[in-house]
């Protein structure tokens, strides 16, 4: 049994996940980082992307997007806009905003607009791609 | 004694409005549950967002992020400051919109120079009261361009509230900004609260017994403190306000459904009373006619 440490997932909407996890990969703004107990303090921003725990011996996938998570050594929490495991994922929806999305990356639009679509562009990606990865 | 015609035309229009705020009692309630279970859902998140922060904060190492920047160059009297303002979008919800509203105007006066303060309201009904205001006695300006409901708060909203006062604090055209909500203390008890959102605060640095502070284990930030920062507070705000939102959403609904549940009542009460009256009106004109009856056939029967 390999030494575990707490995690606790909290999203806007609801606490995804509380309980102790051996591992922990998350990718952060300059690539993965993999999380052990006993790792150092660490703070980190993370964007729309992929998580993945172990518990148990059993590798557990998320799609997250945009939150931040801080690292203590006995214990990590994350805090997102959104969690979900892949099979939660609603993939009609997923498609309709990634249309909807590329339809306005089309138009002319001002600058924050234009990094607003691409930010729902990329959640919607995200949530398809996790769904399509880990969920068949 | 009133007339029985004008006594049964109030019964009538009394029951009229009964009908009302019993349909929105029902209407409010039903909005309250909905309201209330989004609520319990974020709240965990609202709070572990403020305690994280605040965590964060007592590691992070002296930075000079703009998001901390107190502008202490500007003078107190010329320090622009915003006030985003959550109110509800309709009336008819006891003293919920009047309370802010107040409390808005208070917070205001305590401003050294309320001419360099700018309101960002949420909400219907606090937009056009302020607007109306403001406009007779200059004292802060209204965002006119600052249109948002507060109806079902979404993280949409939120992030684009969260993008435009960050945008304006970067760019200079707000020195502070400040949250004002309605914070649900309990189901039957609510408090109106001003947030500090920018700059950022860098509260309770820890002293030690001595009175020297007392330097805490830093974390390590990837890539860079400032880069982290630079995430994490577009990131905090949005999430606060987002909270404050459905927090203020809540309480509107509560009081919403407890002023239209005292009203019921109180047209129950009201009609109680009237009929009462009527059935005492009703009495004396019979008992009346009888005399009139009786005596008119007495005279009769003298002759």
């Amino acid at each position: 049994m390999a030494k575990t440490f707490h995690l606790e997932i909290i999203a806007t909407d609801r606490i995804f996940f509380q309980g102790d996890v051996e591992h922990l990969v998350i990718t952060a703004i300059d690539g993965l980082i993999g999380i052990l107990a006993g790792h150092e303090p660490l703070v980190t921003s993370l964007p729309t992307g992929e998580l993945k725990y172990m518990v148990d011996g059993v590798w557990k996938y998320a799609a997250i997007s945009e939150g931040f998570i801080q690292v203590t050594p006995d214990s990590a929490v994350i805090l997102a806009d959104s969690c979900e495991l892949p099979e939660e994922i609603d993939i009609k929806r997923a498609q309709e905003a990634r249309e909807r999305a590329q339809e306005m990356l089309r138009q002319k639009q001002s600058l924050k607009e234009y990094y607003q679509t691409q930010a729902a562009l990329n959640r919607a990606m995200n949530r398809l791609k996790v769904s399509q990865k880990h969920f068949k | 004694m009133p007339n029985m015609r004008e006594i049964r035309e109030r019964i009538a229009s009394i029951q009229q409005i009964l009908k009302i705020t019993n349909a929105m009692y029902l209407m409010s309630s039903s909005k309250l549950k909905k309201a209330r279970k989004s609520l319990e859902a974020t709240e965990p998140y609202f709070y572990k967002l403020q305690e994280t922060i605040d965590s964060v904060l007592e590691h992070t190492p002296h930075t000079r992020q703009k998001y901390f920047d107190r502008r202490k160059d500007i003078p107190p009297e010329k320090r622009k400051k915003g006030y985003i303002v959550i109110t509800g979008d309709k009336g008819l919800c006891g003293s919920y919109n009047h309370n802010i509203m107040k409390y808005t105007e208070q917070e205001l006066e305590k401003a050294e120079n309320p001419e360099n303060c700018c309101l960002f309201v949420m909400g219907q009904v606090g937009r056009l009261y302020f607007q109306r205001r403001m406009k007779n006695d200059h004292m802060a300006s209204v965002d006119s361009e600052f249109l948002y409901t507060t109806q079902n708060p979404t993280l949409y909203r939120a992030r684009e509230i969260a993008d435009m006062v960050i945008g304006k604090f970067e760019s200079g055209e707000l020195d502070e900004v400040y949250l004002i909500y309605t914070d649900m203390v309990n189901s039957s008890q609510q408090e109106t609260r001003t947030l500090r959102l920018l700059p950022f605060e860098r509260k309770r640095l820890v002293q030690a017994a001595d009175g020297t502070l007392k330097s805490l284990p830093k974390a390590s930030f990837m890539p860079s403190p400032e880069e982290v920062m630079g995430y994490l507070i577009p990131q905090y705000a949005k999430g606060i306000i987002y909270g404050a939102m459905v927090e203020a959403f809540c309480c509107e609904q509560q009081s919403r459904m407890t002023a239209m549940d005292s009203a019921t009542n109180s047209a129950k009460d009201m009609i109680k009373e009237l009929s009462l009256m009527y059935n005492r009106a009703r009495q004396a004109a019979i008992t009346q006619e009888i005399t009139e009856v009786v005596s008119g056939a007495n005279s009769l029967d003298e002759d």
